[in-house]
């Protein structure tokens, strides 16, 4: 209980500083702001994908439910997690480049998790029966798993991106004003725990259904 | 259970033949497979007319066409037992990796057969300039290995799912992206006069992680 309002208390907080206390950038302007939710949806969106991925495979290997409820339960919230980092970043585009959609490699990318998000989920709904259910996404999930570096490699090849690259650069290092890194970083953390906190929630109302399924 | 020795390439082999044996016994799914081809290629050919000198127009609807193609009919190998209730015997006599393995050839014998045809007509259709056969073919290859590799497994993963066909295309294609972009570009450089290697090496990089995985998950494939 407490923790939860400690993080209701630490995203809000650090929404008001984003905009009262930390500065903007030059040619950003005002759609600096969408930094602190736009990144931090889209880390949470591959946090989930991985954390979905790595418990497919050990479902695989261990063939315990538990890390099924795990796998699932990740994959639905970093599609909603996904959908705001899309649509966020949809928004700012259309107020930086003009246009809400581009095909920019970082929004090929973003799309195709997406797209990797809804087919997990259209299999799962398509099986009834639990554990055949369990094994077939664990392979899908594993298999989707190969072609994320492909994607990672081959867009940018083909593709020029003009998305900013304060984090994901070619140096590796954080081109940002001291401020802002400080909020963006808490912002990150209040992320990244609100995706755990929702995740053990989904986790034991998966857990509760299985149970109720069997008895 | 089968053994070790049931896995190796006679079993592979078995599995080859009789998928081509009772493919051409009914040959119901090349027909489909092959109207269907030739269904999408007049529709681009009718809806953008001749395409002489767009070499980018080319490749992609190139690729469009093999695409859809591919989606039609590969999961028509394991969908094709299941609705036969023959799957169980099979799976009595070869192991999952024999009969996937046996499955991915079928499936790319199958795509050969369906590019044979597809591809002289959409050069010819579209009035494409004389193509470098040599990396035309390689990248046609290359992109035929990871298309195959991708649709026999998610083709054995949605043969158990209801749908079956409805699915297939969607959760394929997520799997699918990188082979069609990497084709695509290559296609394009092929016809601009470019070089081809890096494309063509990211895909065979592709066709032999996809591959490599497959024959992890082969194994997992069916259990109850």
């Amino acid at each position: 209980m407490i923790a939860r309002v400690l993080l209701l208390v630490w995203i809000a907080g650090w929404i008001l500083m984003a905009f009262f206390w930390a500065p903007l950038v030059p040619v950003l302007g005002e759609t600096t702001r969408v930094l602190y939710f736009h990144i931090p949806a889209a880390w949470v969106t591959v946090l989930a994908l991985g954390w979905s991925m790595a418990h497919s495979v050990l479902y695989l290997r261990r063939r315990r439910m538990e890390h099924d409820h795990h796998a699932a339960a990740a994959a639905e919230i970093g599609l909603l997690f996904c959908v705001l980092a899309t649509v966020s970043g949809s928004l700012w585009a259309k107020a930086m480049w003009g246009s809400y959609w581009n095909w920019d490699p970082r929004e090929t990318s973003i799309f195709f998790l997406l797209l990797v998000y809804a087919a997990y989920l259209a299999l799962r709904g398509a099986i009834e029966q639990p554990e055949r259910r369990a094994r077939l996404a664990a392979i899908y999930s594993a298999v989707a798993f190969v072609t994320v570096p492909f994607l990672i490699f081959v867009v940018p090849r083909i593709y020029f991106s003009l998305h900013p690259d304060p984090i994901i650069n070619p140096q590796g290092k954080l081109d940002m004003d001291p401020r802002i890194r400080i909020a963006f970083f808490a912002m990150l953390l209040g992320f990244s725990c609100l995706f755990f906190w929702m995740q053990s929630l989904r986790v034991r109302v998966a857990r509760m259904e299985h149970r109720l399924d069997e008895s | 259970m089968p053994s070790n020795g049931s896995s190796s390439g006679a079993a592979v082999w078995a599995i080859l033949r009789k998928e081509c044996r009772s493919e051409w016994r009914t040959r119901y799914g090349l027909n489909a497979a092959l109207l269907f081809a030739i269904t999408t290629l007049t529709s681009v050919s009718f809806a953008v007319g001749r395409l002489t000198d767009r070499v980018d127009l080319l490749s992609a609807l190139l690729w469009v066409v093999l695409l859809f193609a591919a989606l039609a009919s590969m999961s028509h190998a394991f969908v094709r037992e299941v609705e036969g209730h023959t799957l169980t015997l099979l799976r009595l006599v070869a192991s999952p990796t024999a009969i996937a393995l046996g499955k991915l050839l079928f499936n790319l014998v199958f795509l050969a057969v369906i590019e044979s045809v597809a591809v002289p007509l959409y050069l010819v259709l579209m009035g494409a300039p004389p193509p470098r056969w040599g990396a035309f073919l390689a990248l046609l290859g290359l992109g035929s290995v990871a298309l195959a590799c991708a649709t026999t497994l998610v083709g054995a993963v949605i043969a158990q799912t209801r749908g079956r066909g409805a699915l297939f295309a969607g959760v394929a294609l997520p799997l699918l992206l990188p082979v069609l972009a990497a084709s695509v570009s290559g296609m394009r450089s092929q016809w601009a006069g470019g070089p081809i290697t890096a494309e063509a090496r990211l895909l065979a990089a592709y066709a032999v992680a996809l591959f490599g995985v497959s024959l992890l998950l082969y194994d997992h494939l069916w259990e109850d």
